[in-house]
């Protein structure tokens, strides 16, 4: 294991070589009393003296971590995001000058996901960079294997590939959380718990447990067509312009054949890496940090089984140029998590292509004319989102739901689910899922 | 608020600029110690404080300001600080000539022009409310109750009449406003409970609490999230997010460092399940609370009651009617005064003030 001077000289080489250059160039929003506190604290680290600078940093974190808080977050002002990610940056450096050991490492690296998660990129994005270095200075994580204890071989610790790195960044861990029937019943003296900011998804408990997943019969059910790779015009007049969901079978075939994933490679190259996890309803945007954890932690205490592995690689559809946006407009994120996990009903603002690569998801369509019926919250935060158990309904509560048309399938691995824009889509995993999914306009 | 007698000011907390008690920054300072406030003699009867600065006002109207803005300057009635703005209430040249409301970049030290100004006229100065408060030490809340500002774009809001507003604070994303009947009113972004609506959503114009209807208040506070407002029987309500246990409800981030007041939620479980909830004092499970969207009766010990509250961002300073000092909340930089950097999640008395049987008032940290 590399000592504290190599940790050191690594992290220093990362840092721009003078002074005047480890400096953000900010708006006016930014007060200039902030300002100065972030020209001091570079001082103070330039200068040698750590615990200052650690002193500073923190101060800079709380300032900024206020603004972040304060307002819808697509109104936060992207220079105090920036502002947080700098002091992220300040205090992981200043946490490993003195000491290499694995404690401070770990706690550095979790500064500096913080700083990815919340913050904005900076300095090239710096905080990418430092968090690949932390990350090589901590041992393995992998998860010991079951059976007799066994010495663990001291394994070189694979490289993330850069499409990797972006998917696994994107990575949304999904965890069965508590029920809830409406905001207002839970509101007073409950736990609140924060979802994803980006994505207003909902986790849900299956009211009843089984011992034995219950599988949806879909024969009796109108299914969603399958089509075998068709063409761009194809699927764009009978599918994109009308507004209707298919099933694209051997799309995925196509994908060059290149890696696996597996719970190994996750845990070699992330085992480490501090992820939010969705836990419950997005009721509120509660603080990131009720429901961080490593995905060490997270594996360790969700999953149970291994995933298969898989002989696919992941691109994204051609279907997606018919869009308006570039491609890097498109949204790609992935989600992982147990069996059981459900997305409630819910509608998108965008086209989505949901790819399953492992696990099988059942998966039911509501067309947006259906709105009435669904029964959407009325409040602005959950407008997009039912109030409606889709598979256990409130008939007395939700008359109308019994009635609306829908059509449903079982996404198995390899196939690709079109979702239109707005459509109402619910979401149950059969087994451990992994499923990536392309937004775009 | 002015008092008639004459008081001393004590400060504790986030000093990293040298705010307000002159020693040197990247300190903070854990212990209540008493403000070095200008001149010699100087009667101060107001201190507002921002982030990186604190105002004085002397009776005499002088402005004095420490930390990071440090200047001085005369004829001011009254300032509100924040990081954005310096917000000063300045006596016109004659009688009669009306108060101008001035705003100024902080580090400006008040010297050349405004960034912008507004005459608040004579007749806002001549109203007499029964019941009315002096007008120095309102602000936000303008002299006349016709409007305020605030250090956000719009930085000047009128405030309808028949509001007849007699106080107004301003939170990170919301405004509590007290009339001359007692009754409280909120507006402003309701995301983290802060409204007290019982919802989370926004209001864009003052809604009246009706949970509060019908129990006059004396005083309201509000911190950068939550909500506080006195009774006039002493009683403490509090609503809006407890992150750090500032609304003194057992809160879940304090729990998780062993320090939760509710009971013995200690960390994790060792079979690695997170302990979800924390004792309750009849053993049963309370749950933690982060967000309170409507108000709750605050317990403080037996036979106390409040008379004056104030909040920092995330914590929470209330003063009894016999001069004790109840702080609770976030407490990282000291800005309890326990002389520690503990958070807490329920009111604890400021003991220096206890052994030094001083009368005490409840500022910003």
């Amino acid at each position: 294991m590399a000592g504290a001077g190599t940790l050191r000289e690594a992290l220093r080489a990362l840092l721009p070589p003078t002074k005047e250059e480890l400096t953000l160039q900010l708006g006016e929003t930014v007060e200039r009393s902030v300002v100065r506190l972030l020209r001091e604290a570079v001082e103070l680290f330039c200068g040698g003296r750590g615990d200052e600078c650690l002193q500073a940093s923190e101060a800079i974190l709380d300032y900024s971590w206020e603004k972040l808080n304060t307002g819808p977050w697509r109104d936060v002002h992207r220079d105090w995001r920036r502002v947080y990610a700098f002091g992220c940056l300040l205090k992981a450096v200043c946490l490993c000058e003195e000491t290499g050991d694995a404690g401070a490492v770990a706690a550095a690296l979790r500064v500096c996901d913080m700083g990815l998660l919340m913050g904005a990129a900076i300095l090239g994005d710096i905080l990418t960079k430092v968090a690949a270095v932390l990350q090589a200075h901590l041992p393995s994580g992998k998860r010991p294997a079951p059976g007799p204890a066994q010495e663990q071989p001291h394994e070189k610790r694979r490289n993330l590939r850069p499409q990797d790195s972006n998917l696994l960044r994107s990575l949304s861990w999904e965890v069965v959380g508590k029920f809830r029937h409406s905001p207002s019943e839970d509101i007073a003296g409950t736990e609140w718990q924060r979802g994803n900011v980006a994505h207003p998804s909902c986790i849900f408990l299956p009211k009843a447990r089984h011992d034995h997943v219950r599988i949806p019969d879909v024969r009796s059910e109108r299914t969603v067509p399958r089509l075998r790779c068709p063409s761009l015009q194809h699927f764009r007049k009978h599918f994109l312009v009308p507004g209707r969901p298919v099933i694209l079978e051997g799309v995925a075939d196509q994908w060059p054949c290149m890696k696996k994933w597996s719970l190994e490679y996750i845990q070699d190259v992330a085992g480490c890496r501090t992820v939010p996890v969705e836990v419950g309803s997005r009721y509120t945007d509660e603080e990131w940090s009720q429901t961080l954890m490593t995905v060490n932690e997270f594996i360790s205490k969700y999953i149970r089984d291994e995933i298969p592995e898989l002989k696919r690689d992941i691109s994204i559809p051609d279907y997606c140029c018919l869009g308006d946006g570039d491609e890097e407009e498109i949204t790609i994120n992935a989600w992982f998590g147990p069996q059981g996990t459900v997305s409630p009903l819910h509608q998108d603002p965008q086209q989505n292509f949901l790819a399953q690569v492992t696990g099988r998801k059942y998966i039911r369509l509501y067309s947006p004319q259906e709105s009435e019926a669904l029964y959407p919250h009325d409040t602005h935060l959950l407008h997009n989102t039912s109030q409606v158990d889709v598979e256990n309904p409130d008939l007395e509560k939700f008359p109308k739901f019994a009635e609306a048309p829908f059509l449903s399938c079982i996404l198995c691995p390899g196939e690709i689910l079109f979702i239109p824009v707005k459509y109402w889509h619910y979401v149950r995993a059969l087994d451990l899922s992994f499923s990536v999914s392309f937004w775009w306009s | 608020m002015a008092e008639e007698r004459r008081g001393s000011w004590f400060g504790f907390g986030f000093c990293g600029f040298g705010q307000a008690l002159g020693s040197g920054r990247g300190r903070q300072v854990h212990s209540p110690e008493p403000l070095q406030t200008p001149g010699e003699d100087a009667d101060v009867c107001r201190v507002s404080a921002s982030w990186s600065y604190t105002a004085f006002v002397t009776r005499g109207g002088r402005l004095e300001l420490s930390g990071s803005a440090g200047c001085a300057a005369g004829g001011c009635r009254d300032a509100w600080a924040s990081e954005a703005l310096l917000v000063v209430l300045r006596a016109g040249p004659g009688r009669g000539a009306g108060t101008e409301l001035q705003a100024w970049a902080p580090g400006s030290a008040l010297s050349g022009e405004p960034l912008w100004a507004h005459t608040v006229g004579p007749e806002a100065e001549g109203e007499d409310a029964p019941g009315g408060e002096p007008q120095a030490g309102a602000l936000p809340l303008l002299p006349g109750a016709r409007a305020y500002v605030s250090p956000r774009p719009p930085f000047y809001s009128p405030l309808a009449p028949e509001l007849r507003a007699r106080r107004l604070e301003l939170g990170a994303e919301h405004a509590l406003l007290l009339d001359e009947a007692g009754q409280v009113f909120s507006w402003g972004q309701g995301r983290h409970g802060q409204l007290g609506h019982g919802t989370l959503e926004a209001e864009l114009e003052p809604r009246p609490l009706e949970a509060l209807q019908g129990v006059p208040m004396a005083e309201v506070a509000a911190g950068g999230w939550h909500s506080v407002c006195v009774s006039e029987t002493g009683d403490i309500y509090i609503w809006g997010w407890n992150e750090s246990g500032q609304l003194a409800l057992p809160s879940r981030s304090l729990a998780e460092v062993g320090k939760t007041a509710a009971g013995e939620a200690s960390g994790p479980k060792e079979d690695g399940s997170d302990v979800r909830t924390a004792e309750g004092e009849s053993g049963g499970l309370a749950p933690f609370i982060a967000i309170q969207p409507f108000p709750a009766l605050l317990d403080l010990p037996p036979g106390t009651d409040a008379v004056k509250a104030s909040c920092g961002s995330r914590h929470t300073a209330v003063v009894t009617r016999t001069g004790e000092l109840y702080t609770w909340g976030w407490g990282k930089y000291g800005q309890l005064g326990h002389e520690d950097t503990s958070s807490l999640d329920r009111p604890r008395r400021v003991e220096y003030f206890v052994d030094k049987r001083l009368q005490t008032k409840a500022t910003k940290m």
